[in-house]
This record gives structure tokens, C-alpha cells and sequence, in this order.
């Protein structure tokens, strides 16, 4: 079983954070403040047994005795009087020893510490130097006098230098550790001061809803470096949601009002049926219209639908799709040869030259490809005079494939051409709702060349001088390299 | 009774008129889009205006501030797809006396375009009542002194427009542009017909009364003719002679 750990806040985890770096760095000082104490103190210690053990060399005295010997004059001797010596000459005479002490012989102690050596003498550590110094019993005669070597071991006890040292530690521990307690809190409040502007920022966003999208940060989110990025960010984030809901919004709307429109027919019509006693005929006359009143609402929807699909953003799984623009096109011409007959309209396709049986890839699903050309072609046939033609021109330049519809209809007035790919657009009065379609079909088109990448356009000068002028629409969609390279390596 | 219908959307300007002709028996004029709309309601024949919202060429709050801008006081009936309180506020405040939201119920349409043209006309009540003469709209039946009066379509249709303006002299050609939709050819002896023959029926209920309406030769016709000028009597209220 995985252990879930509980996110903490930010200012929790660098409160933490900060508290670890202290508690090491003090525990730092602490060691530190320890070794430097030691060796200082220690230093201190071994120049104060250097001192008094000189102090005892110097009280190593001519002995009143005919044998040049030496002896230790202890009646001089101005020693602390828990310090213990003892002092040898080189025959291994004892000269003297501290009374505290039963001595330790020529040869101890053994273990080194530093200049000086360390022994546990009745429970208690002492710091013990040895040091060899010579006495010179009346240098004044010939042949020099007799010369003394002796041996001073001169030690002290320990305890105070351990004891001074530990008084520093402590104070460094403690200090530490207060500093520990006082920075905790305070590092809470500069943090929490230090992320107003964060908080501030998310006080601001909370109040972005879809009734209001406007985010008006504070100057400190903007200048603040780790949150204009953010800041930026949330805003181009809200902008955009807030056109793609207003978008979604509008079509809601006018997909309602349209519905509407169709619901009223049909309930008119029924209605209508059902004002009076009616013949058999009427009623099936009634009921026959009402049957197509029914098929409108549901291509309405089909419609719809398409569209939702189509400018929807995200693509079906599996690789992007690709289309045969010159057989979708062939297949929508196709579709719609019995709706160019019934308005006497003839249709032209004019294709490149060569290679018109090498595909042309253009990315999107054929369907769509074939909704597309069927769509704008559907358009140009009922804005068409009869016995007039509908051109197709395809042709490709470069890596775009273009498609031309020209058609010899009315045109479409100039104010009105902005919005012909508007959804539930119907033109000037004369292309009114008694020239079918729902009004969906070129903005369908207009969302299929969008999600493919391509362009659409429009163009018509209408001039009633000069009727028959048309529209033209030019379709730009971008072709498939990696497609169209692969069938060219496949064939030899 | 005429009602201009403005409505692009073909099936249901079809319904809208087939039932406005066939239930309370209006001449329905029909426009398609706004601007043929407002051109129509130019010519101020009309008792009822119903108008869409969404229009083709000029949208339906244009047409309505273009007819109120000519002090054209003919009651406005909308028919709104779009929601909102805020929506029906701005239409009512730009000069529409009425708002019916899609899909809506043919029999409130109907119930609606009589009660609008009714009060355009200063009635209150659907039955108008002038010196014994007593037509209910609702029914469309007429009794003159209780006693039932059996009248074709058209002979109703002009006397449900003449009672609604009593003592007024009413031209033939009044009664012509209220009464037919343009389809039909103007003739005026059609209603010279009608109006003898409505005559006849009625005077035929009550023969030793008065004859209820007068021809003023050349100038057209008058219901009611003896009723008192400051009378307390009837239910509707005389308009100015245009």
C-alpha cells in the first residue's frame, strides 16, 4: 500500500525548511564553538603548566651537602595547592613530590594529550606535563660544576578547563536555540507578509465567475517576478475561456431560438389541424405537412450536432485523419447531381491536369472533406439561376490545395458578407428560409476548414447592372506532406 | 378585421395566417422580412400588427420603433424565441402592446389578436352592444333585441368592424382595407353588396325600428345613427372621424 503523504502548505514547508537549516547550522556552531573552546583552553593549560612547572625547576636548589647534589625547595614553592609534581633527577632520585600525590615514576604517565599527557589520579583527570631541565651546582668553579639533568612531571587537574569549555557550549547551544524559538514565528509572519500578493491574487481569481470574467490584479501580482508569470497566465486563461463561453453561450442561444421556430411550426400546424372538423383529405394533407415540418427540426439537429462536432477541439483517438480532397469533392458532386437537376443547374469540376490519380491528403475525416465540398456546393446550386453553371476549379499550389465554387447566382451584398459564415446566418431578404437549409451549412464548412487548418473565403460583388456575377468562394486547405510523400516512395 | 403578419420563417407565417383567417375570419397580409414588413405597415390599414423578432433585412424592434416613430398607434403583438425579462421590458417600452413567447398556443394567439385589436378599438368586453344590437366576437353571433340574426362571414366581418365605430361615417374604401388582405381584387361594389344585404338581415329582426345603417351617398356608411351623441349607452367609444 502506497503511503499518501498530506501536501503541507508552502509557507508550512519553508517554515520547516528554514528551521532544519538552523537546527544544523546551531548543532555546526555547537560542534565547532566545542573543538575551537578545547583547543584554546587546552593551549591556556599547557602554557600554565609550562609556567609552574618552570616555577618548580626554579625551586630545585643547590643541596647544602657536600655531594653537589640538588634538592627541591618546596618552602618557595607558590603552586596552586590541588596541583600535583613530582620532580627526578637523573639517577632516578626522587628530589620531591606534591603531598597529594603517590607519584607515578620517571616513566609515566602514558597517554599523550597534546604537549602534555593525561592520567585518571584518584577519580580525577589531570592534564600532566613532563619536562627535563637541568640545574648547574655551582657553575662558578672549574670544569663547570656539576651538572643536573632533572625530570619534572607537573600536572593539574582538568575538570575546570572541561568545565569552562562546556560553559562555553553551552552558551552557543543555547543561544542557538533561542535563536531557533525567536526566528520560528518570526519567519511565519515575514512569510505570511511576503505572500500577501499571493494571497491577494487568489482572493481576486475566486471571484472570477461566469457572470463576470474580469480579473483585476493587484500592481504587486504584476510586478511581483515569481507571480506575473501566474498573473499572466490566469488572465489569458480567463480571456480565452470567456470568448470560447460567450461563443458557446451565443450558439446555445441561437440553437434555442431556432428550436423554438421549428417547435412553433409543428405545434402550429397540429393546432391549426385540430381548429375545426376537418375532411379526411385536409387531415391528410395536414398531417403530411406536419410529417415535413418534423424532418426540418430533425435535420435541424443533425445539423447541429455536426456542428458541435466540428468545432469541437479535440480529434477522435488513433492517428489523425486524412481526406482525398479530389475524391471527396468528385463524391459530394455526385451527391448533389440530383439537386443541380432539379434547378437546372449545370456543374463544372475542373481538376489539375496531372496527377489527378495521386491522392491529395488533406487532414481531416473524408466524411467531413465530403460535407465540406457538399456543403458549399449545395449553397452556390441554390443561389443559382436556372441554366446557369456552377464552376469547381481545383487546383494545387504548392503544398495548399485550392478549391474554387464560383456560381452565377445573385451575389451576396456587401454588409452581408462578414457574416455568411455566422451560425443561423440568412443573408439579405432575398436568401430567406424558403431557400431551405437551417443556416448551419457554411458555418459547418467554416468549422471544418478551421479544425483543419485551413482558410475559407468568400467573395461577391453584386451589381444590378451586371447580374450573374456571383459568389466566389475560395477554399485554401493545407496538404499532408508526410501522407503525400509515403504512396510516392511506395511506388517504383 | 386586418392583421399584418411579419414572420421570415415560411411554415409558420402559413399556420399563423391560415388560422387568423379561419378562426375570428381576419384578412391576413403577410410579409417576409422587415423591410417589406414596415413598408406594409406603412399604409395604416391594419387593426393588428404581429411581428417577429428576428427578421431578414430590418429585425422586428426597428420595425416596430419605425411605426411608432410615425405615431402609428396600431396594436403590436411580438413573437419572441429570445428569453429573458430584460428582453420583453425593452420591446414593451419600445411600443409593443403585447409579447408571445415560441412555441406558442394558437388559441392564446388568437384570444390575444382579438383582445388587441378590441382595445385599439376602446372595447373592453368581447360582446359590443349598440342600441339593442348586440355582437359577441367570441361566438361571432349577433342579436338585435334578443333576437338571433343569422349573417354570412363577410356580412359579419363588416358589421363587427362598424359596430366598433358607431355614429362614424365608415367609407367603402375604409371598409375595403380593413376587411380584404391584398390578395383579393378591390372592388367596391362587392361591398355595396354585403353591406345591402347585412342591412336587410338585420332590419329583418326588428322591422318596425329604424334602419341601424345608414348610407350617406358618396361618403360611405353609419351604424347607429340615432344614438345620442353623449350617450351612456354603449360599450365602445367613438373615434374621431379621420
Amino acid at each position: 500500500m502506497k503511503l499518501r503523504i498530506q501536501p503541507r502548505s508552502i509557507a508550512f514547508r519553508l517554515i520547516v525548511a528554514v528551521l532544519a537549516v538552523e537546527l544544523v547550522s546551531s548543532i555546526l556552531v555547537v560542534v565547532l564553538s566545542f573543538g575551537y573552546e578545547r583547543h584554546i583552553h587546552f593551549r591556556a593549560f599547557g602554557v600554565m603548566l609550562h609556567g609552574h612547572a618552570d616555577s618548580i625547576l626554579g625551586a630545585v636548589q643547590d643541596a647544602d651537602d657536600p655531594g653537589d647534589n640538588v634538592m627541591l625547595d618546596q618552602a618557595d614553592l607558590h603552586v596552586p595547592p590541588e596541583d600535583i609534581y613530582e620532580v627526578w633527577d637523573q639517577d632516578g632520585h626522587l628530589l620531591g613530590r606534591s603531598s597529594n600525590w603517590q607519584g607515578a615514576g620517571p616513566a609515566a604517565p602514558t597517554h599523550p594529550f597534546g604537549d602534555f599527557s593525561e592520567a585518571k589520579i584518584d577519580g580525577r583527570h589531570y592534564g600532566i606535563l613532563r619536562i627535563q631541565g637541568t640545574r648547574t651546582v655551582d657553575p662558578g668553579e672549574p670544569g663547570g660544576g656539576k651538572v643536573h639533568k632533572v625530570t619534572i612531571l607537573y600536572g593539574s587537574s582538568t575538570s575546570h578547563v572541561w568545565h569552562s569549555i562546556r560553559e562555553t557550549v553551552e552558551f552557543y547551544a543555547a543561544g542557538s536555540l533561542f535563536l531557533l524559538l525567536v526566528t520560528g514565528p518570526l519567519i511565519a509572519w515575514l512569510l505570511h507578509r511576503g505572500l500577501l500578493p499571493l494571497r491577494q491574487l487568489a482572493a481576486l481569481a475566486s471571484q472570477v465567475s461566469v457572470d463576470s470574467w474580469q480579473l483585476s490584479p493587484p500592481s504587486s501580482a504584476r510586478t511581483t517576478p515569481e507571480l506575473a508569470p501566474l498573473t499572466q497566465a490566469l488572465e489569458s486563461v480567463l480571456q480565452r475561456l470567456e470568448r470560447s463561453f460567450l461563443k458557446q453561450r451565443a450558439f446555445v442561444s441561437d440553437a434555442a431560438h431556432e428550436l423554438k421556430t421549428a417547435v412553433a411550426v409543428q405545434k402550429s400546424s397540429l393546432q391549426l389541424l385540430n381548429m375545426k372538423r376537418r375532411s379526411a383529405q385536409e387531415y391528410q394533407a395536414g398531417l403530411e405537412r406536419c410529417l415535413a415540418d418534423s424532418l426540418r427540426l430533425e435535420e435541424l439537429v443533425a445539423s447541429m450536432l455536426t456542428l458541435a462536432r466540428a468545432e469541437s477541439a479535440t480529434s477522435a483517438p488513433g492517428p489523425p485523419p486524412t481526406a482525398n480532397l479530389a475524391a471527396c469533392i468528385r463524391q459530394a458532386v455526385a451527391q448533389l447531381e440530383s439537386v443541380a437537376a432539379l434547378r437546372n443547374v449545370h456543374v463544372s469540376l475542373i481538376e489539375p491536369a496531372e496527377g489527378t490519380d495521386a491522392p491529395i491528403l488533406v487532414p481531416m475525416a473524408p466524411d467531413d472533406g465530403t460535407l465540406l465540398v457538399s456543403n458549399l456546393l449545395l449553397n452556390a446550386l441554390q443561389h443559382s439561376p436556372t441554366a446557369s453553371t456552377v464552376e469547381l476549379h481545383f487546383s494545387r499550389e504548392a503544398q495548399t490545395a485550392v478549391l474554387v465554387i464560383q456560381d452565377h447566382g445573385e451575389g451576396i451584398a456587401a454588409e452581408a458578407l462578414p457574416n455568411v459564415f455566422d451560425r443561423f446566418y440568412r443573408g439579405d431578404p432575398s436568401r430567406t428560409r424558403n431557400t431551405g437549409g437551417t443556416g448551419l451549412g457554411l458555418a459547418i464548412a467554416k468549422a471544418i476548414v478551421t479544425k483543419a487548418g485551413g482558410s475559407i473565403n468568400i467573395a461577391s460583388q453584386p451589381d444590378p447592372n451586371l447580374p450573374g456575377q456571383g459568389t466566389t468562394v475560395t477554399l485554401r486547405l493545407p496538404i499532408d506532406e508526410d501522407e503525400i510523400t509515403r504512396p510516392t516512395f511506395s511506388t517504383p | 378585421m386586418r392583421v399584418l403578419l411579419v414572420e421570415d420563417e415560411v411554415r409558420l407565417a402559413e399556420n399563423l395566417a391560415a388560422a387568423l383567417r379561419d378562426g375570428p375570419g381576419f384578412a391576413v397580409d403577410w410579409a417576409e422580412d422587415g423591410l417589406t414588413g414596415d413598408d406594409l405597415a406603412g399604409n395604416a390599414c391594419y387593426d393588428l400588427i404581429v411581428l417577429d423578432l428576428m427578421l431578414p433585412g430590418l429585425d422586428g424592434l426597428s420595425v416596430l420603433k419605425r411605426l411608432r416613430a410615425r405615431r402609428d398607434p396600431t396594436p403590436v403583438l411580438i413573437l419572441t424565441a429570445k428569453e429573458g425579462k430584460d428582453n420583453i421590458v425593452a420591446l414593451l417600452n419600445a411600443g409593443a402592446d403585447d409579447y408571445l413567447a415560441k412555441p406558442f398556443d394558437l388559441g392564446e394567439l388568437i384570444a390575444r389578436a382579438k383582445a388587441l385589436i378590441r382595445r385599439g378599438k376602446g372595447a373592453a368586453h368581447p360582446t359590443l352592444n349598440v342600441l339593442g344590437l348586440e355582437v359577441n366576437t367570441l361566438e361571432q353571433s349577433v342579436r338585435r333585441q334578443g333576437v338571433l340574426v343569422d349573417l354570412s362571414p363577410t356580412e359579419y366581418r363588416v358589421l363587427e368592424y362598424l359596430i366598433h365605430r358607431p355614429r362614424v361615417i365608415v367609407s367603402k374604401r375604409e371598409l375595403l382595407e380593413h376587411l380584404y388582405d391584398y390578395n383579393w381584387e378591390h372592388h367596391s361594389n362587392v361591398i355595396e353588396v354585403h353591406v345591402s344585404n347585412l342591412r336587410k338581415k338585420l332590419d329583418a329582426a326588428l322591422p318596425e325600428a329604424e334602419p341601424i345603417i345608414e348610407t350617406m351617398r358618396g361618403r360611405g356608411y353609419r351604424l347607429a345613427p340615432g344614438l345620442p351623441s353623449d350617450g351612456p349607452g354603449p360599450a365602445s367609444t367613438a373615434e374621431p372621424v379621420r
